[in-house]
């Protein structure tokens, strides 16, 4: 099986980036509703910095924990915005889990996935249910392992993960925000996604492309 | 009757036939029969009196707004979710709280549900305890009814418990009552088994499914819901896993988003009625509301557990836009409606001076350093942490403010003497990132410790605190005060989570004077709360502003419309309302101000009128003058005037309103010399 290792993570990175490029404008859209309307520009401009990070072969010399650790402060200097210390922690988190027992496989992306939300949980003090980015990130992460501890194999298990996070970015509709600027919107916040849970779903996206690309992975 | 002067019509209606039909019916009560006599004409006659006198609108027949909402939705949800009934409640209803209304509503409606002879579930809360006292004042006298617990007992720390709501149900209506002797959730599946073949229990049990009516609430799975109260949850994190997916719950069964049952380690240990056997109940009363449970209802609709659902309108038409269906927004002048879109072409693509969009942040900064070199300068190489042109003085506690870009002057405009030491710019409306706090923090810092001023939001905080930490690190004493003056973005009893908007510029001005004055860093600190707990703004948007990046408004505010509230993000804000004057809109923002700040004769205030970008100097002239009207009608002192661009939302059209109230302390630190580019008080200057 093939390890988790700074290449999957530069693929992981430029397929992100690709993908928020393409929706930069409905991000910005969809949390014009909600917030102001920076989503899609922050999301964008920081998987944009991740990608300069890891152009080129450089990347290849370090080791994965270590090209989290600079993404994250890369992310973090880029994007500033709510966004920017949510997923910095993310991958810093990441980053620490993978220190202990690298080489992760391919196969423990769901690994990868339970890092982030960790981060992102810890730094925003949400959890599921208000209305933020962790309603696509906790059920696609859980998606994932349940698949892979029912024996399917890593691209099942990633496809699993996409659509529990698809459905959880389009649940995120009928949720009061309780947290970050939607929050004050109360009520009104009904009836709209939440931007970070779409732009999260994107980013599973791409994760799950990465994975799906290994040809171990099938 | 027939007499000739019968026939002729009364004075006081003017010889006119139809207002006098009307009159004897609408308001004299008089049957049509009656009239017929009275007017001595034949009964179809009146009848076509008054349908002249409504068509001709001699006669208006008008239901109340309130009313006419809730009917609105009521049919909506009736409609969308196909339910056999559906009564609304209004949203608002003065003092009686939402549980006490719904409980009257649903008591009311089960005179019109139950029947004679029926078997009547009910579950437990307090929306059913209250359901189950007021049926007594509503349901009439019926014979042969049995009303059976919904499921076994729970913890009676709670007063609205199963039992308790079965008897009390039962005691109303008049009816027999069977409790459920058992525990509602039991240690183990073998506790239940063992239970459920004990005879008596057995028969409790059996009751339930010859039942042809259910009253049930819905609970939310929040971490404040009746589920978790009634101890129906032990906190076991292996058993929330299980239940991750579901949003809701019914008699202590779960059910996921689209309405499945959810199953996990409590199914076989619960003693209650299932989901499945729920749905064949015939009469399924659902009675329920707040917002919190606005995914869970939206998920029992779904599912199909509620045939007849009781809420309140909010609640009703929070579900509806939950499921994407737009409800029509009821206005004082709904009669005449007014053409929804305007002859003028709604704004799509808004024109602005730009090069690259993505410069532009950069590219404007660059203009103000080059435009004000006498007040700020670059921090090292880095255009986006900037900091005084003043020299750098021992022992002055050092001020760091920041923000987002797109609110110009704020927040570099309030870098200088007598106001920070160094502003971090973040992107438009974004937050700017630790590392550049850092750098202004360092610059500021002449060891006598450090403040931070910013607004009061989610991505400011976790950047600043980051930054905090990062300076704690190197020795820096560093104080966070986060502005929160805008009185429509939270009640008042939780100040705390009022967003920062133009008052922010009280505080650093008062924070400014006092580093400059080189008061140490706890009475600078303790002056910049003082002046933030005595500031209050509120805002009104006309049309939303549109980010360089998009060019587009970032939400549409309708031709006859104006959004209340409104922050300095383009975000919307508290609520949409019907346009007004400038004296109307003005007093709008006085009346809520004022109450907030409990302003009393001859108290002494600052006042600070702040276009949000797009409204011109003549216009908050205008709300200027209104505003002073207002403080001095109040016999409150309007003592200093700010009037012009303070904290911008990019080119949003609209204003906003900021009071500051001043003790002699504050006043003197107004009054203290500065000069930013954004704010100058000149030296020994009290009166500008």
């Amino acid at each position: 099986m093939a390890e988790l290792d700074s290449d999957f993570i530069a693929r992981f990175f430029r397929d992100a980036a690709i993908r928020l490029e393409e929706r930069r404008d409905e991000l910005c859209q969809l949390d014009g509703f909600v917030g102001d309307g920076d989503h899609g520009t922050s999301m964008a401009n920081g998987f944009a910095a991740l990608t300069e990070l890891v152009r080129g072969s450089s990347s290849h010399a370090r080791g994965p924990a270590a090209l989290l650790r600079e993404a994250a402060d890369r992310f973090l200097s880029h994007v500033g915005a709510t966004v920017g210390p949510l997923y910095a922690t993310g991958l810093l988190d990441t980053a620490q889990a993978m220190e202990k027992d690298a080489p992760w496989q391919v196969r423990e992306f769901p690994r990868f996935m339970a890092g982030i939300a960790r981060g992102i949980a810890r730094r925003g003090k949400a959890g599921q249910g208000d209305k933020t980015m962790l309603d696509a990130w906790l059920p696609a992460t859980r998606a994932a392992q349940a698949s892979l501890a029912r024996g399917a194999s890593a691209a099942e298990a990633a496809r699993d993960a996409c659509e529990a996070a698809a459905e959880g970015a389009r649940a995120t509709a009928s949720m009061i925000a309780s947290r970050g600027r939607a929050a004050r919107l109360k009520e009104r916040s009904i009836g709209h996604r939440d931007p970070g849970a779409v732009s999260a779903a994107i980013i599973i996206e791409a994760l799950a492309e990465t994975v799906e690309a290994t040809p171990e992975a099938h | 009757m027939a007499s000739a002067a019968a026939e002729r019509t009364p004075l006081k209606f003017q010889d006119d036939a139809l207002l006098w039909a009307a009159w004897l019916y609408y308001e004299e009560g008089l049957t049509q029969g009656d009239i017929a006599k009275a007017m001595n004409v034949s009964r179809p006659t009146v009848n076509s009196y008054l349908a002249e006198a409504r068509a001709s609108g001699i006669v208006n027949i008008s239901i109340s707004g309130e009313r006419l909402k809730s009917l609105s939705v009521a049919q909506q949800l009736q409609a969308h979710f196909g339910l056999q009934e559906c009564l609304v409640i209004p949203g608002e209803g003065g003092a009686r709280s939402l549980i006490d209304r719904l409980g009257a509503a649903g008591g009311q409606a089960l005179a019109s549900l139950i029947q004679s002879g029926d078997t009547v579930a009910i579950t437990w809360g307090r929306t059913m305890l209250s359901v189950a006292r007021a049926a007594s004042a509503h349901v009439p006298a019926l014979t042969d009814l049995r009303v059976v617990q919904a499921t076994g007992g729970t913890t009676a720390v709670i007063p609205y418990t199963p039992e308790a709501c079965a008897s009390q149900l039962a005691e109303s209506l008049d009816a027999r009552c069977i409790p459920i002797s058992a525990p509602a959730i039991l240690s183990s599946s073998a506790a239940r088994s063992l239970l459920l073949s004990e005879p008596v229990i057995a028969e409790q049990f059996a009751t339930l499914a010859a039942v042809n009516r259910i009253i049930f609430g819905i609970s939310s799975l929040r971490p404040d819901s009746t589920i978790h109260e009634s101890g129906f949850f032990d906190s076991s994190l292996e058993q929330h896993d299980h239940y991750r997916n579901a949003v809701g719950s019914i008699a202590g069964r779960f059910f996921d988003a689209n309405g499945i049952p959810v199953d996990g380690p409590l199914g076989d240990r619960t003693v209650a009625i299932d989901l499945e056997s729920l749905r064949d109940i015939k009469t399924r009363i659902a009675v329920a509301g707040g917002y919190d449970k606005v995914p869970a209802m939206l998920a029992a609709l779904r599912g199909q557990f509620v045939s007849v659902l009781i809420t309140d309108a909010a609640t009703g038409e929070a579900i509806l836009h939950a499921d994407g269906v737009e409800t029509p927004r009821l206005r004082s002048s709904n009669r005449w409606p007014k053409p929804e879109k305007s002859a003028l072409p709604e704004r799509t693509r808004v024109k602005k001076f730009l090069n690259s969009p993505r410069d532009a942040v950069l590219e404007s900064l660059e203009g103000a350093l080059s435009t004000y070199p006498q007040f700020i300068q670059p921090i090292g190489d880095s255009r986006r942490a900037l900091q005084t042109a003043a020299p750098p003085r021992e022992g002055k506690v050092g001020l760091v403010i920041g923000g987002g870009a797109g609110h110009e002057p704020a927040f570099l405009g309030y870098v200088g003497r007598g106001l920070a030491d160094a502003v971090a710019v973040g992107n438009v409306f974004a937050s700017p990132p630790p590392d550049r706090i850092v750098r202004c923090t360092r610059a500021a810092s002449q060891g006598a410790g450090v403040l931070y001023i910013y607004g009061n939001y989610t991505g400011d905080i976790m950047n600043f605190d980051m930054a905090a930490e990062l300076a704690g690190a190197d020795g820096i004493d560093v104080r966070t005060i986060v502005t929160t003056d805008d009185v429509a973005s939270s009640a008042a009893e939780n100040r705390e989570s009022r967003r920062g908007t133009a008052g922010s510029v009280f505080v650093f001005k008062i924070a400014g004077a006092a580093c400059d004055r080189l008061y140490d860093l706890d009475d600078c600190e303790r002056l910049a709360r003082r002046a933030n707990d005595a500031t209050f703004s509120m805002g009104i948007g006309l049309e939303a502003s549109s980010l360089p990046e998009t060019r587009r408004p970032t939400f549409q505010i309708a031709a006859g419309d104006m959004e209340v509230g409104v922050g300095i993000h383009g975000e919307p804000g508290a609520a949409r309302e019907e346009i007004t004057t400038a004296d109307l809109a003005v007093d709008r923002m006085c009346d809520r101000l004022f109450s907030e700040m409990n302003l009393v004769a001859g108290e002494r205030v600052a006042m600070l009128v702040n276009s949000l970008g797009g409204t011109p100097m003549m216009e908050l002239f205008i709300i200027a003058r209104r505003l002073r009207e207002r403080i001095e009608a109040r016999n409150a002192v309007p003592l200093r005037n700010f009037v012009g661009h303070y904290c911008t939302s990019l080119d949003m059209v609209g204003a906003s309103v900021s009071l500051m109230k001043l003790d002699d302390e504050l006043l003197e630190l107004l009054d203290h010399p500065c000069a930013g580019f954004g704010l100058q008080v000149a030296a020994h200057s009290t009166a500008w």
